[in-house]
């Protein structure tokens, strides 16, 4: 079984209160990741982790410390806030989008370039979940993010969250595709049984689920180019190499 | 293919006076079943009952109402029914129980429970039962 991650810590300007979350989360979970949600026009760019902690935590036990990754929430309006293959998403480890209406949804699910779609769990959707957009973003690797501190003060948020938390898995068949957020660090994969997942869905989608996601997002960052040979048909001439070769190269902006 | 699946409850409302029936509205049953699935299944129960949940037919001479309620979680939102203890609507609170007569895969099979009539169930509640019996 893959590690616990926590995979939506929100930035905190303040750097002691980070540098304490950070601390916390070092002794349940092994990868923190800090969110950064833009509401400007620009998308700001990640400060590196050593800038904000001097020294990450070192818990007892463990021989590395703690690993901090960036990522970038996208909370979608209209179809130009998300500018596909935009330079500045390269310095983000993890690219999120929460898109808001049926349209935006089903363009992330199917197009666009990222790893993990949020959906709002606080409110009644305005669209309902289809079957063929879901099963396209599995197929692609994309995660969805089912995110329950919302749940946790309030009754109605928590019924709200329940339903359309509910409502996501039937549409994807418990084919798990999704992480639940927390900031609690507690073993979730029970949670997820209320949610509507089996056992063994429950389990893999506080851990799997995330491992799969950051290696969707590394080879989102890195993979960018594929070069292939084929030997030809013809033959070689006397004196020449042995066998002709073509080459190609399938380069993805 | 059914892909989203329900059941469909076939109820009675039994009221002490007959007259309060004529009262009901959907509405004010669907109000009083989602209080009830609140208060004894807590917000897990009012979170499944809002999924896809509805009266789909009310006859109010008769009492006959029709629920639905999501396949994976109609055990439960059915185990609330039997605490509703009063339906309010229009200003009264009309004390009444629901008595489960039938459950369904499909609305045209628990309408065509309803057409069987099985006597030991309902009373003679339709038009056609009354005025026979009024002959």
């Amino acid at each position: 079984m893959a590690v616990f991650m926590d995979l939506n810590v929100s930035f905190l300007p303040d750097r002691s209160d980070l540098r304490s979350v950070v601390e916390t989360a070092a002794h349940h979970v092994y990868f923190v990741n800090l969110r950064v949600t833009s509401f400007l026009q620009e998308i700001p760019t990640p400060t590196p982790i050593n800038e904000l902690i001097d020294q990450l935590p070192v818990v007892q036990g463990r021989s590395r410390p703690i690993r901090v990754l960036n990522r970038l929430t996208v909370v979608m309006s209209d179809a130009s806030h998300f500018r596909p293959n935009a330079p500045e998403y390269r310095r983000f480890d993890l690219l999120a989008v929460q898109p808001t209406s049926e349209k935006l949804f089903h363009a992330a699910c199917m197009v666009y370039d990222i790893d993990i779609i949020c959906v709002p769990m606080t409110e009644k959707l305005p669209f309902f979940f289809k079957r063929a957009p879901i099963n396209g973003a599995i197929d692609r690797g994309v995660v969805f993010e089912v995110s329950y501190s919302a749940a946790i003060r309030d009754s109605t948020m928590r019924r709200y969250t329940i339903a359309n938390a509910v409502s996501l898995m039937e549409s994807c068949k418990g084919k798990v595709a999704l992480f639940l957020q927390c900031f609690l660090y507690q073993r979730l994969d029970f949670l997820a049984l209320l949610f509507g997942l089996s056992d063994g869905d429950a389990k893999e989608a506080v851990s799997s689920t995330c491992r799969a996601a950051l290696l969707h997002a590394e080879t989102r960052r890195t993979a960018s180019g594929i070069i292939y040979t084929t030997r030809s048909q013809q033959e070689a001439p006397r004196g020449s190499a042995d066998g002709r070769f073509k080459t190609g190269f399938l380069y993805r902006c | 293919m059914v892909r989203l699946k329900s059941r469909y409850l076939l109820c009675e409302v039994n009221v002490s006076d007959r007259s309060q029936l004529l009262l009901l509205d959907d509405r004010a049953i669907m109000v009083a079943v989602k209080a009830a699935v609140a208060r004894t299944h807590g917000d897990y129960g009012a979170a499944m009952c809002s999924i896809r949940f509805c009266v789909k037919y009310l006859n109010a001479h008769t009492g006959i109402v029709f629920l639905r309620f999501p396949k994976r979680c109609y055990k439960l939102l059915w185990s609330a029914l039997p605490f509703i203890t009063s339906i309010e609507t229009r200003g009264q609170k009309i004390p009444c129980f629901l008595n489960c007569l039938h459950v369904g895969v499909k609305l045209r099979v628990c309408t065509k429970a309803q057409y069987k009539g099985n006597t030991n169930y309902l009373q003679p509640k339709t038009n056609k039962q009354l005025k026979k019996h009024e002959v």
